[in-house]
């Protein structure tokens, strides 16, 4: 399966720091992406840190490990700076620092935790360094001033802290400090694999309760050998694609209400209760919570199409597409978006920007056709990339990958038919390190374990698409006017809770 | 530009009757204790199923400030002890009434003063406290033309300043805490809060974990709970009217005026 891989620990090699090194930098000049970079202490103070990449070529998935030499190494994110905020997240879980590292801020703690309190470090390894505290990068220069926003923001929406330096309107720089939605995630998913695992995996985001559990799910599956039948699989291809077209739907309209445009607004939030009405209709739940079980789906699960789900899916489509046609051909809207926000190609491939963000700076990258499921390896999906990088080109994709997902929709409802029981596989008995990967609807989400061989989850690593991108909105902004920021931030429509885990 | 008006003529208004019908049968929502759940071994079973402890086999109870609607022990139980029916009028009310036993529990209501305060005007401040965003987009959700709590006087504010309170999210992360102390302290007295959602009651499938709180209780005084994994912008709607006696016995769809 294209969206689950297994590497049996016992055979992948350990390299050194150098031969790691260079299998990140040759993995990133060869084309791949940084799926997964994190670290675990298989015994108490030895340090192993393991780096997944993959996506160069259909399928390919590569896995390096680097034994930590005491309690530092030296940082990969010159050669690889996709690695750059997985580097401070492996400092603030484990205590270990990455040398050199150009940024090296706390991303999970605040100033009341104790500077010591490193969770996942065994209390029998050496004691680690207390923490540094956080430091704003500094701007200086004549008429330089600070602008600090947040963590409580104006709106409905989750807390995170911007901190702008701007010269006049002008944004020089912007600093965005995260972690308020820390909530200890991975911990919890580690351990004795089970429902209880699944129904936090909803949790990981809860816009993208599909997508994670999906990932979460097959990952599960693959560690009790009770993998799901491809009926199954049809229908959780199908929830994602229903979760895709209700986010992109959201999400035009969240950018229609911050350019003022009320009727693009009001029309896009109604139709997204028409798009989250199909998931609870399929599922019981509108965010299609529920939908997964191990080796399977729910039994709440409609499991074949439900009378008229079809003529319900086309007649939201007519009125998305009509609404989203007058909304991206009309001038004031489109003069409002072109320009706004721009994240260059050499920028978003260095930064490792996925997912709508990625399609949308030019990076033909989707996890649907480079590590496809099941049923999208059966029907394929459509790509949808843009050049310009701009906020114009972000609304696009999503409405240009909405019709794909109607599409697809249309061709795939037909075929779904009840789904049966998982048919049972063999289990791993050997340290192991699952690998399974899902294009939500932001991008693409990785969920990875390290199996201790006795069925239980050793470690458990979420990669939520907005981990990668939030350093991409930075880039972004620089150069635009501060007003333009709640713009250019609907545009990524980037997730707090999936970033701080 | 003639097409967004007539666009906006054929949408009409698309505010739904309440109470609601048609929510398809799939819906996990109020969920029913069968007889089996407090003489049989149901209770047992279903406890054994919970993923967030909400059931007390001993006590008989379940507990919907810790219930994530996951349905896990309708099917352990194969709906003879817990059934989940298409319901979005979940009980609200302190922690207390959201406690599901035999006796049934008459929900709490905001006082005679509170009521004339805040019954026909009530602006909130929202703020998430470490949730997924699950609770917080149907707390967004029930201000859209569809739920429009508008219709009830309800509103989201920018500013704690002009709120008469707050609707509070999420378990309390630890690093939330002080934002949401500071938000707090920041509303005009009189003011209430409101807490949304399992992880907002209990810390919900976060519960016992070192980064949060295990819910807005003990860090704030809490005036009304409404549960839900998340709650539906129905549940959210219905409690904060109810609690204020505003629910209407019957209003139609598609009018904004009351």
């Amino acid at each position: 399966m294209g969206c689950l891989h297994l590497f049996d620990l016992a055979v992948s090699p350990t390299l050194p720091e150098d031969a790691f090194r260079e299998f990140l930098q040759g993995g990133v000049a060869g084309g791949d992406r940084l799926l997964a970079f994190f670290a675990e202490e298989p015994s108490p103070g030895s340090f192993l840190l393991h780096a997944v990449i993959g996506g160069s070529s259909p399928g390919r998935y590569a896995h390096g490990s680097a034994r930590v030499s005491g309690q530092a190494f030296r940082t990969f994110t010159d050669v690889c700076p996709a690695a750059h905020w997985f580097e401070r997240e492996i400092y603030d879980l484990f205590g270990i620092v990455p040398e050199g590292h150009p940024e090296l801020n706390p991303l999970r703690f605040h100033e009341g935790w104790p500077k010591r309190f490193f969770p996942s470090r065994s209390p029998a390894a050496p004691e680690a360094e207390p923490r540094k505290g956080y430091r704003f990068l500094q701007v200086r220069g004549e008429g330089i001033h600070e602008v600090s926003v947040g963590p409580v923001h104006a709106g409905v929406i989750e807390p995170g802290h911007f901190r702008f330096s701007c010269a006049g309107e002008t944004i020089q720089n912007l600093e965005i400090r995260l972690g308020y939605q820390h909530k200890g995630t991975e911990a919890l998913l580690a351990g004795k694999p089970g429902a209880r695992q699944l129904i936090l995996s909803e949790s990981i985001s809860g816009d993208t309760a599909v997508g994670h559990s999906n990932a979460c799910a097959r990952l599960l599956e693959s560690v009790l050998g009770r993998p799901a039948d491809p009926s199954a699989e049809t229908w959780r291809s199908v929830a994602l694609e229903l979760e895709r077209i209700a986010n992109h739907i959201g999400d035009l309209a969240g950018l229609s209400a911050d350019i003022g445009y009320l009727f693009g607004s009001a029309h896009f939030a109604h139709l997204r209760g028409k798009a989250l009405g199909l998931l609870l209709e399929l599922t019981g739940n509108r965010y299609g919570r529920g939908l997964n079980r191990i080796g399977g789906i729910g039994p709440r699960v409609a499991g074949s199409g439900s009378a008229g789900i079809l003529d319900r899916l086309r007649s939201l489509r007519d009125d998305a597409e009509r609404t989203g046609t007058i909304l991206l051909e009309s001038p004031s809207v489109v003069v409002r978006m072109e320009g706004t926000g721009r994240l260059a190609l050499p920028t978003a491939g260095t930064l490792g920007i996925v997912g709508v963000a990625g399609r949308a700076s030019g990076r033909d990258i989707d996890a649907r056709r480079d590590f496809p499921s099941p049923c999208f390896a059966e029907f394929p999906p459509t790509v949808v990339v843009q050049k310009e990088g701009d906020v114009l080109a972000r609304a696009r994709v999503r409405f240009e990958e909405m019709l794909a997902s109607f599409r697809w929709l249309s061709l795939v409802l037909p075929t779904a038919g009840p789904a049966a029981g998982p048919a049972p596989a063999a289990a791993p008995h050997r340290r192991t390190l699952a690998v399974s990967v899902e294009e939500g609807w932001r991008g693409e989400i990785v969920h990875a374990a390290v199996l201790d061989g006795k069925g239980g989850i050793a470690t458990y690593k979420v990669v939520d698409p907005s981990f990668h991108n939030w350093p991409g909105l930075s880039f972004a902004v620089r150069e635009n006017v501060i007003s333009d920021f709640p713009l250019c931030n609907k545009s990524f429509n980037l997730s707090y809770s999936g970033a701080d885990l | 530009m003639l097409e967004a008006f007539t666009g906006r003529w054929r949408m009409g208004n698309t505010a739904f009757s309440l109470p609601p019908t048609g929510l398809p049968e799939r819906y996990r929502g109020v969920p029913v204790l069968g007889e089996e759940f407090f003489s049989g071994e149901a209770a047992e079973t279903c406890a054994q199923a919970c993923p967030t402890g909400a059931v007390d086999p001993a006590a008989k109870t379940l507990d919907l400030g810790r219930c994530v609607f996951c349905g896990l022990c309708e099917e352990a139980c194969e709906g003879k002890g817990i059934r989940f029916t298409p319901d979005p009028h979940l009980p609200f009310g302190t922690r207390g009434d959201l406690l599901l036993g035999r006796a049934a529990v008459a929900p709490a209501v905001a006082g005679k003063k509170l009521r004339s305060l805040l019954g026909r005007s009530l602006h909130l401040r929202e703020v998430s406290a470490g949730g997924c965003n699950g609770c917080d987009l149907e707390a967004q959700a029930a201000g859209n033309p569809n739920f429009d709590f508008q219709r009830f006087g309800i509103d989201f504010v920018a500013s704690p300043r002009h709120a008469d309170g707050l609707l509070v999210t999420g378990p309390v992360s630890k690093n939330m805490k002080e934002g949401l102390l500071r938000t707090y302290e920041a509303v005009a007295e009189p003011r209430i809060v409101i807490a949304a959602g399992a992880c907002a009651a209990s810390g919900g499938i976060f519960r016992g974990s070192h980064a949060v709180e295990d819910g807005i209780g003990g860090v704030l005084p809490v005036d009304l709970y409404i549960p839900g994994c998340p709650p539906h912008p129905l549940s959210i709607l219905y409690g904060i009217a109810a609690f204020f006696r505003r629910y209407p016995d019957r209003i139609a769809g598609g009018v904004s005026r009351r």
